[in-house]
């Protein structure tokens, strides 16, 4: 219970130096906001990142694993004995998965998923003339595909839903296209691993602007991509989904894998650089921020520790009338409090509008156009507890310090 | 009844630094309810030790201590800040006003800090006992805005309010001139045969002791009168 007179002695304090106590609030309103910006603008980037990664990574993909090395399954029979199997060999009896229309139904059935696709991925080498390079082939189904992964935003020239009405047409990525020096309407020759070669037509070109993609990658119908391969209508190396949320892919994955047989496989699991960048990032923002904020601690500690040795006498006299060490601690802990609630109000307007002025700078890379920023409530929440816990912290050292002081020798002098 | 308002048995107090020094030594002495008693003695006699011994905010002591029979022998900080809340009043030689409250709420502070009555009542008695010392048109003022003999006033209204049984006083009249000493005085006078409060104050003044009821003299850390 704060007793009421505690509160007007508090207040009385605050008032008579309006300077000071303006002083402590600006301070406390720098470390929230720079807290609150630097959450922002750290989440933003990853917010960005991992679009950007999902602009062609699925939250989870299902493909046929190679099957488990059991080339010398007769060492774990004969532990003590020395076994040595010559030539081992590990040998994938299937390739692909050869129905996945029942899985794609299954899975489609799970409330999580928003999106389901199948691929038909193979490496390729693209042929025109004499100049020759390697690279993905992608066999896909593009109305799903762009549903999941918005690709169709991404088309240079050409009408990235063609692929599914032209057998023949090709899609190339613009790296591949300059490589091979082919333009829309050219012909580009396709040899597989099996030596099957083939001529299609480019219809399109895609830029996605990251680099790896746009330099070896190129898409065709996926009826087209089973043809090339030899394989029957419910053949998919890949089968591609996506879900509300991008977080919860282990936890899908894992559901999902208990009634696949093929490997079900996570975003993070495959892909262990973008979370660990994004932990990163989050961590830096956590150190500078709370850095900002024991600084601005300090500032209230000070000016606390002021108002302390301003008012020795008064806490002299206070304690001399009667007032209990308890009193005293609230008296100066209600100065701190009153101080952090107002930087903190004051902190989270003034982050906002930081936040929101950082985020109309240009910043013109890839597919961004300004900085990016993200403006979620717990940035805010948690900002003003850290700024209430490190306010109430800092003021209340200086109240002990206010609390243990010994009225006679400073009413005597 | 026991008539009894303060009674210090063998107090002895040394001092630590700079070095060991017994600064009061085997005080006894009871004061009886409504006495107004003086404390004098040279610079340097204890007299003040003695008093801030016997205001319960000095515990650093040996010997015994009742106020209003109670033994104030090893109690808590905080059941001694209450103790003096309710029965001891305060003046100092400074006044030690708050300076930004008005000198109204001065007054009011132990009163609310103690909580028995209602806001209205203590702001009742307050006007009440600024109108005693004279102050009633100052009531409203800052604390810091008053004259030397006002605010010394203000701090006897103040530690009149919550009608203490004892009233100690370090040198209340130490800094003011000889009117002001005299009206000081007077109210003391007033509050002991009228009220019946005890009062107990640290003088230099000699002619402010010698109107006293009595005069306890120390020296050398020894009541020796």
């Amino acid at each position: 219970m704060i007793r009421s007179t505690n509160l007007k002695v508090a207040f009385a304090h605050l008032t008579s130096r309006v300077k000071q106590a303006l002083v402590a609030v600006l301070s406390v309103t720098f470390g929230i906001s720079m807290y609150i910006f630097m959450n922002s603008f750290m989440t933003g980037v990853n917010d960005t990142q991992t679009e950007l990664a999902f602009s062609t990574l699925a939250h989870i993909k299902i493909y046929n694993d190679l099957p488990e090395d059991r080339s010398n399954i007769l060492q774990n029979v004969y532990e003590t004995k020395l076994i040595n199997v010559r030539n081992a060999k590990v040998i994938q009896y299937t390739e692909g998965i050869r129905n996945s229309q029942p899985i794609i139904e299954q899975i489609e059935k799970v409330p999580e998923v928003t999106g389901v696709t199948s691929q038909v991925n193979m490496s390729v080498y693209f042929r025109n003339g004499s100049t020759k390079f390697n690279g993905q082939l992608s066999g896909v189904n593009a109305k799903k595909e762009n549903e999941m992964f918005g690709t169709a935003t991404s088309m240079k020239f050409g009408v990235w839903e063609d692929i599914d009405r032209r057998k023949d047409g090709l899609i190339l990525g613009s790296g591949l296209a300059n490589k091979l020096g082919v333009d829309m309407d050219d012909n580009v020759t396709v040899s597989t691993a099996d030596g099957i070669t083939k001529s299609y037509r480019v219809i399109g070109i895609i830029e996605t602007s990251m680099a790896n993609i746009d330099n070896s990658k190129a898409y065709i119908n996926i009826n087209t991509a089973r043809q090339l391969e030899s394989k029957n209508q419910g053949y998919a190396t890949d089968i591609q989904v996506n879900l509300i949320d991008y977080d919860d892919a282990n936890e899908l994955a894992e559901r999902i894998g208990q009634n696949v047989d093929y490997k079900v496989e996570s975003w993070i699991e495959a892909n262990g650089q973008l979370e660990a960048g994004n932990e990163l990032r989050n961590y830096i923002a956590i150190a500078v921020s709370l850095t900002i904020l024991l600084v601005a601690g300090f500032g209230i500690y000070n000016i606390m520790n002021m108002t302390v040795n301003e008012k020795i006498k008064e806490i002299a006299i206070l304690k001399a009338m009667g007032f209990e060490g308890g009193d005293i601690i609230q008296i100066f802990l209600v100065q701190s409090i009153i101080i952090g609630i107002l930087g903190g109000l004051v902190g989270m307007i003034f982050g906002f509008g930081v936040a929101s002025i950082i985020n109309q700078v240009p910043f013109e890379i890839a597919s961004i156009d300004t900085l990016p920023m993200a403006f979620r409530t717990v940035d805010y929440v948690s900002a003003f507890v850290f700024g209430m816990i490190t306010t109430i912290a800092a003021g209340f050292l200086p109240a002990r310090t206010a609390s243990l002081v010994d009225p006679v020798s400073i009413i005597r002098g | 009844m026991n008539d009894i308002a303060l009674k210090a048995n063998n107090i002895t107090k040394y001092f630590h630094t700079p070095q060991k020094f017994q600064v009061l030594k085997e005080i006894s002495f009871d004061v009886k309810k409504g006495e107004f008693v003086s404390l004098v003695g040279k610079s340097g006699s204890g007299k003040s030790t003695l008093l801030y011994v016997l205001s319960t905010m000095d515990t650093d002591f040996e010997g015994g201590l009742e106020i209003e029979s109670q033994d104030l022998i090893g109690q808590h900080q905080n059941r001694l800040a209450a103790f003096r809340n309710k029965h001891i009043g305060f003046v100092f030689q400074f006044h030690y006003l708050l300076p930004d409250f008005t000198a109204l709420d001065n007054v009011m502070l132990p009163a609310l800090k103690l909580g028995e009555k209602s806001k209205q009542e203590i702001e009742a008695n307050a006007y009440k006992n600024l109108e005693l010392l004279g102050l009633p048109e100052q009531a409203l003022k800052p604390a810091n805005k008053l004259s030397g003999g006002q605010q010394q006033r203000v701090a006897i209204a103040r530690a009149l309010i919550n009608e203490p049984s004892i009233i100690m006083g370090d040198e209340p009249t130490g800094n003011l001139d000889s009117k002001n000493t005299e009206i000081v005085f007077d109210i003391f006078k007033q509050l002991a045969e009228e009220r019946g409060q005890t009062i107990i104050a640290v003088t230099h003044d000699d002619e402010f002791a010698a109107k006293s009821d009595r005069i306890l003299e120390l020296s050398d850390g020894e009541l020796v009168g």
